[in-house]
């Protein structure tokens, strides 16, 4: 009996799983070459970069982390806030909510078109820090996870905003930037958590931008704030809880 | 077993009773329609039934799958057609079955045996690679109810199946729904059209503000609204002078003047179609076209709620 159980457990989840990568693949077809999604996407982080950098007395390629940093949280976190409220609109997300599958698994399968999204992009900092910059990569392994943890964190994020029950893109938008931009400044992307006011530091510990850039910043000169572990182990914390949060308000929104 | 079971299901949203206390049950097999205006709690219970909301108190099931605490079993018999036309612009017709099927666990070698049978079947193998966003507002409701079909459910929800479509989409839905009954598919229907119910389903119920107030077969709920029967005729000659004295036939309960012709409302079509050739004859008027008809959703809607201001105590018919 209790093989059949497992079994069932197994087919389950193996349903689920595959349906969420059914509704990662279609976001991926409709949404990626969308030109508002390109535009927020690859210009936002690359203008911030640029309003900080300019004029900062310190070479361009010191600054690709923090580069790396803001594109994974902008990128990942930019499909499903114009997804969600769009397929709102046209009802096509009704469709989603009718068929057979988990409110986890909808929001895993959303938040991963993001995710694969801005691991896409978060390459062009990359390349350009590697080509132009020649700048060293000391823990590339760390660089990969990092990159990884923090664009799913940062999807996450995204599915979770989109969970407002809203047909307007811009609505989402601006409560979402309301959280991203300020992440900028308190997360150690451009100014060191260690310089920053003790009350920004506190500030700093509740932001999952600062572990991820944390992390990443590791990966580029082998010195961080915290350990990598420690650095995985809050961006795992930040995730389940955005994920949790996510699955409560699409089930009370579409009560 | 039931294909659906409802019992005493309520849904409030705040203040406002959405759904109040309606209980039901469709037999599998069967063809159900639910008729109702708009905001009458139609789609409310269908977000209910298809898992979309939950209740606020009262149980429905799918085929005795608890529809709350077991949902994931209840959809996965379902199949569902929107009135919206749901499908994605962006993607080709090829491409939203697909989706669809994997949505609903259909296995790898049966989706594309599946779609293209459905998509030749609605004729629409040969634009299966054209995106849906240059569909036709037909061919998108084909392919709505395609995708619903994907996953070959046992019970199939249809919301406004044929509205406003074009007499070829109309004709190739009619024809695979029947089909469908006649595989012993069960189907839930919605609609405005009472004619379009009364075609199609076996019973139909009823509702308005939340509350069911009548369910039965489709002619034995018209047979029960007589007195919104009526004749509408034309003359070759349509003046509006008609209207009093044709008001003054033997049975006539009311008359309008719709376009060139004249709505004679009556419980007795046979004796008022003889009056008004009588009229035409003394008149010297000659009659273009006389036809029957039975009520429309409006007429015994209208009933119903008169039958209930009066006092009659009739809330439900079964």
């Amino acid at each position: 009996m209790q093989s059949i159980n497992q079994e069932g457990y197994v087919k389950r989840l193996s349903c689920e799983i595959s349906a969420a990568w059914a509704i990662a693949k279609k976001d991926m077809r409709i949404y990626y070459f969308k030109s508002n999604i390109i535009v927020a996407g690859i210009l936002f982080p690359l203008f911030m970069f640029l309003a900080f950098a300019i004029g900062k007395n310190a070479s361009p390629g010191t600054l690709i982390p923090g580069l790396i940093s803001i594109t994974l949280m902008f990128s990942s976190s930019q499909i499903e806030p114009v997804s969600i409220p769009m397929e709102r609109r046209v009802k096509t997300f009704e469709r989603l909510l009718s068929a057979p599958i988990s409110l986890y698994s909808l929001v895993l399968g959303e938040s991963l078109s993001g995710f694969v999204y801005s691991l896409g992009i978060a390459c062009f900092p990359l390349v350009i820090g590697v080509i132009l910059f020649s700048t060293p990569i000391v823990h590339a392994t760390v660089l990969v996870i990092s990159m990884i943890f923090t664009a799913f964190c940062f999807a996450t994020l995204g599915t979770l905003f989109a969970a407002y029950p809203t047909e307007n893109v811009g609505e989402v938008m601006s409560m979402l930037n309301t959280v991203r931009l300020p992440l900028i400044f308190i997360s150690g992307v451009f100014l060191p958590i260690s310089s920053m006011p003790q009350i920004g530091q506190k500030i700093a510990l509740i932001s999952p931008l600062t572990y991820g850039n944390d992390m990443i910043e590791y990966a580029y000169t082998g010195k961080s704030l915290f350990s990598p572990f420690m650095d995985i182990m809050m961006l795992m914390i930040f995730i389940l809880i955005f994920q949790i949060t996510a699955n409560y308000l699409y089930k009370t929104f579409n009560e | 077993m039931q294909a659906i079971e409802v019992s005493h299901l309520i849904k409030k949203f705040g203040s406002l009773t959405a759904v109040n206390d309606i209980s039901f049950s469709v037999g599998e097999g069967e063809t159900f329609g639910f008729l109702g205006p708009n905001g009458a709690g139609k789609t409310t219970t269908i977000r209910i039934l298809t898992g979309v909301s939950r209740p606020t108190s009262g149980t429905a099931t799918i085929f005795g799958h608890d529809i709350k605490h077991d949902t994931i079993n209840a959809q996965q018999s379902m199949g569902i057609v929107s009135e919206n036309s749901n499908v994605y612009d962006d993607l080709t017709a090829w491409q939203n079955m697909l989706f669809s099927a994997e949505l609903y666990h259909v296995g790898r070698n049966d989706r594309e045996k599946k779609s293209t049978e459905l998509l030749k079947k609605f004729e629409l193998y040969e634009r299966r690679n054209d995106k849906a966003h240059g569909f036709s507002k037909g061919m998108k409701r084909r392919l709505t109810l395609a995708m619903g079909l994907v996953n070959s459910p046992r019970l199939l929800f249809l919301d406004e199946p044929t509205s406003g479509l074009d007499v070829q989409s109309n004709l190739i839905i009619r024809e695979v729904i029947s089909d469908l009954i006649l595989d012993g598919v069960t189907v839930f229907l919605t609609t405005h059209n009472i004619e379009e119910a009364n075609v199609m389903c076996d019973r139909v119920a009823i509702i308005n503000k939340g509350n069911i107030i009548a369910i039965d077969a489709p002619e034995s709920l018209k047979n029960t609204f007589k007195g919104s029967q009526s004749i509408e005729v034309s003359f070759n000659q349509n003046s509006a002078d008609h209207l009093d004295e044709l008001s003054h036939l033997s049975m006539v309960n009311g008359v309008q003047k719709a376009g060139d012709k004249f709505k004679l409302y009556t419980e007795d079509p046979a004796e008022v179609i003889d009056a008004v050739a009588v009229y035409a004859h003394t008149h010297n008027l000659k009659i273009i076209s006389i036809t029957t008809l039975g009520p429309s959703l409006e007429d015994v809607f209208v009933k119903l709620t008169g039958l209930q201001r009066a006092g009659d105590g009739i809330h439900a018919i079964d």
